[in-house]
């Protein structure tokens, strides 16, 4: 049986394929039944680990600090428990000068606990500028069809780098919402060619949302994380001014954009078939060819 | 949501294997997660906690524990397991995996 992609692999899977072999140490085990307090209550059967998988591991012999999200319980989303152990986990990561790595897949914060994950999601990014106002290096991996939306959306821009997939999609609010608040006829979510070449992992890179698109293997994101373990950008009042400037500028360059190929059109992209079938690095190297400019 | 126990017979876990535990499945919609524990339990018997959403069918799964138990040499362990509604089918699908991955080195 051929290894399956990325996108197809489950959280432990994920984590397995991405380490040296054996090192993962996990923390909150399921045999110590850390589970949802509220999932009970509604009658919605509790989860292990909660939907989370974290631990300890090393990936080319370095030790990092591991998160996985498990997108198929109640869509990977974030509940207290969930995002108590996301917490813990950069906590831990800044008290070691350890990277954090997290392996995202959810569609944000989990509605049944109400503010719970809410006040989970706020206190994690509170925990990620922990680790970055120390230099520890934090990195979110956004590699499934679920990818990452809500508050694990908005979480992961909070890291120091995103990889992504083109499976991988990046937003705060999902194409559904967005379609119920804008009409079919603004953004139609059962277009999927539509919906990834807005949130996708491809226009995300052009977009320069991701700093690395990578291939649909475990492998690619492995390299693609070592080559990211030992650097971290410093987040000063001068960087954030910068960055206030770039997403100003975009809004000015693409604002006016009602069609996904124009976006891309306009992001330099001047062969649309070509990039559409480019994966990972091909369609790096397509859109450098275009000249595309990163925002 | 219904919950029930039962402990099975079963012969002795004969793997030799030190790993303490090993999980299979997922709680989504049409699936369930089975958690193996090895320990300190009667070696005769294989103890069993059912966490399901769907309530009613709670002959159906005795009686498919009680079938594993017959089968498999998993004397000395405790399932728990927990289910958004599996057919039975994939229920005995993820005993055998969970079975397998404790008796095997990978998790």
């Amino acid at each position: 049986m051929s290894t399956p992609l990325f996108h197809e692999q489950n959280a432990r899977q994920r984590i397995a394929a991405i380490i040296d072999a054996g090192s993962f140490d996990e923390l909150l085990p399921p045999p110590e039944r850390i589970t949802s307090p509220y999932l009970a209550q509604l009658g919605i059967p509790v989860s292990f680990d909660d939907g989370l998988v974290i631990g300890r591991a090393k990936i080319d012999g370095k030790k990092v600090y591991l998160a996985a999200q498990v997108g198929q319980f109640v869509g990977g989303a974030v509940g207290e428990i969930h995002g108590a152990k996301l917490t813990g986990l950069f906590m831990a990561a800044t008290r070691d000068r350890i990277p954090c790595i997290i392996i995202i897949e959810s569609g944000g914060v989990r509605l049944h606990e109400g503010s719970t994950g809410e006040i989970a999601i706020a206190e994690t990014m509170r925990a990620i500028f922990e680790c970055r106002a120390r230099k520890v290096p934090t990195i979110a991996v956004i590699g499934s069809d679920i990818g990452a939306y809500g508050g694990m959306g908005i979480l992961s821009t909070c890291c120091d780098f995103r990889i992504m997939t083109e499976h991988g999609r990046l937003g705060i609010s999902g194409p559904i919402v967005i379609e119920k608040w804008m009409g079919k006829k603004a953004y139609d979510s059962a277009n999927r060619a539509l919906v990834w070449k807005t949130s996708g992992g491809k226009t995300k890179y052009l977009l320069g949302d991701a700093d690395l698109l990578v291939h649909d293997a475990a492998s690619a994101v492995r390299d693609g994380i070592a080559k990211l373990l030992a650097k971290s950008r410093a987040v000063t009042l001068k960087a954030v001014k910068v960055r206030h400037k770039e997403l100003a500028d975009r809004l000015k360059r693409l604002g006016g954009t009602s069609a996904a190929d124009e976006l891309w059109k306009r992001l330099g992209i001047r062969d649309i078939e070509a990039a559409s079938l480019a994966s990972g690095p091909e369609f790096v190297a397509v859109a450098k060819g275009g000249k595309a400019g990163r925002l | 949501m219904e919950m029930f126990e039962k402990a099975f017979p079963s012969e002795p876990l004969k793997a030799k294997t030190s790993k303490p535990w090993a999980l299979a499945g997922v709680v989504g919609s049409g699936n369930l997660e089975v958690l193996f524990e090895r320990g300190s339990r009667p070696a005769g018997t294989m103890e069993c906690r059912v966490e399901t959403s769907i309530p009613g069918y709670k002959s159906s799964w005795l009686a498919a524990l009680g079938d594993f138990a017959r089968n498999y040499p998993v004397g000395g362990t405790k399932v728990t397991i927990h289910d958004q509604g599996a057919p039975p089918v994939l229920v005995s699908l993820r005993l055998r995996q969970a079975y397998d991955h404790l008796i095997k080195a990978d998790r």
